[in-house]
């Protein structure tokens, strides 16, 4: 059987921020079921490669193919404080084209926020805004998940079930883009690791029959860095 | 009802159910403006000027600068946690967005006026019962035309590091021509003079309201750009 067609491609693309090159010709491809982790010193362009993939920044160069919708968890949980955790969900729902009851209280449930759902997002942890912010991602159950940093802030229980969840999506063929330096956490969910120093996409290898040793040896060889 | 306009209610259903809740903006607003109206009341010597000679002028002080503190609001309520991102995510129009935004300062700036409307009455003891269907015909198109092109303003200077000293700079020169309007038609009002004298100012009024509805409009999307 022939490969699935990507449901997100990028040729090429890249993006300065005044004079520094942030992006420089990064190409890579997600097919369903994909799951690609990208490892990369602080400041290698990851956040805003997936800034750039998800749309929210404009590349200046090279051309993103997307297909299907895309849900994005960053850095900062796009949430409001003042709405509670259900009325962000049914905001952001309506303005994905449907504001169906049973969808977000099923996500509310899903991430182990169903008894708090209630609250405002003022009085959350920052676990549970996490969680929250990964169940806004996936209203619209989106083939495409782009992840910045998702387990940061997590206690050991919340990143089993984050990790759970994303597990299940890529299990139901969701194609995952996750830029984290916790690689370990995350090995048991990715299928391949992107090496991205500078800005360049230098290496994208799959991750089956390598321990955290073999990668981590990998990176420091790729990066140039411990 | 068609998707943008859903979108469009649901930001703006979002906006004023939050500021409803915190109402940090309203109160501040409500409080300048009777703050601004005793200023000018009792700044006023009454044996040298008449109460309807003043009026015009500081009820419409009044409204623009209470205006203001909500015009600077609506923004920064989408920088905290970048949930502009999430809404940008959706397949939202950049003019549903405009548009949301827009209902919810009109309403936002209506209510602050509604309120100011009856204690400018207090302080001024002008006569406005005959009237009063021109004068809020007047301050509805005005309104519009400034809140417009605020919300524009509010939208391109949020990412900047000055947001809240950069929104009345940018917006003054904008502020000017409608204000003035304003406040010829207002002082007409007040003096209880024929229609067919205010009627020339409703046309420009009118005029602005157009040009800068349009203009806000299509130069929106450019300041969602990063």
């Amino acid at each position: 059987m022939p490969p699935a067609e990507p449901v997100l491609a990028a040729r090429e693309v890249t993006r300065r921020f005044g004079h520094r090159r942030v992006l420089a010709g990064v190409s890579l491809e997600l097919r369903p079921g994909d799951a690609l982790l990208l490892v990369g010193p602080n400041g290698a362009g990851k956040t805003t490669l997936l800034r750039v993939l998800a749309g929210l920044l404009r590349a200046q160069g090279g051309r993103i193919e997307r297909r299907g919708d895309v849900g994005m968890v960053s850095h900062s949980s796009m949430l409001y404080d003042a709405l509670t955790a259900r009325e962000n969900l049914r905001f952001f729902a309506r303005l994905h084209g449907g504001s169906s009851r049973q969808r977000v209280a099923s996500l509310l449930e899903q991430m182990g926020l169903a008894g708090r759902a209630d609250e405002r997002v003022s009085t959350f942890s920052r676990g549970m805004t996490q969680r929250l912010a990964i169940a806004r991602a996936l209203l619209s159950d989106p083939e495409i998940l782009l992840l910045d940093e998702p387990l940061t802030g997590l206690d050991d229980a919340s990143s089993e079930q984050v990790l759970g969840v994303l597990g299940e999506l890529r299990a139901r063929g969701r194609a995952l883009l996750i830029a984290s330096h916790q690689l370990a956490e995350l090995m048991g969910v990715v299928t391949a690791v992107g090496f991205l120093t500078q800005g360049e996409l230098r290496a994208v290898e799959p991750i089956a029959g390598r321990d955290l040793g073999a990668i981590t040896a990998r990176y420091r060889e790729v990066t140039g860095r411990g | 009802m068609g998707d943008g306009l859903r979108a469009a209610w649901a930001i703006a259903g979002k906006d004023l159910a939050i500021e409803w809740r915190t109402k940090t903006a309203l109160v501040s607003s409500v409080a300048f403006a009777v703050l601004v109206l005793a200023v000018l009341y009792f700044a006023r010597d009454p044996t040298a000027v008449g109460a309807v000679d003043v009026a015009p002028g500081a009820l419409w002080v009044t409204f623009t600068f209470a205006a203001m503190i909500g015009l600077n609001r609506a923004f920064l309520l989408e920088r905290e946690n970048r949930a502009l991102d999430g809404i940008l995510l959706a397949p939202v129009s950049p003019r549903a967005v405009f548009f949301g935004k827009l209902a919810a300062n009109l309403v936002f700036v209506g209510t602050v006026e509604l309120v100011s409307l009856p204690l400018f009455v207090l302080f001024y003891d002008v006569p406005i019962v005959r009237g009063l269907p021109a004068l809020l015909g007047v301050t509805a198109m005005a309104t519009v035309a400034f809140v417009a092109v605020g919300t524009l303003l509010s939208s391109m200077v949020v990412r900047t590091r000055f947001a809240e000293l950069m929104l009345p700079l940018l917006l003054l020169p904008f502020l000017v021509p409608p204000v003035v309007g304003a406040v010829q038609a207002t002082a007409r009002i007040l003096a209880e003079r024929p229609l067919s004298e205010v009627q020339g100012w409703l046309k420009l009024l009118a005029a602005f309201d157009i040009v800068f509805v349009t203009i806000s409009t299509l130069l929106f999307e450019a300041t969602l750009e990063e």
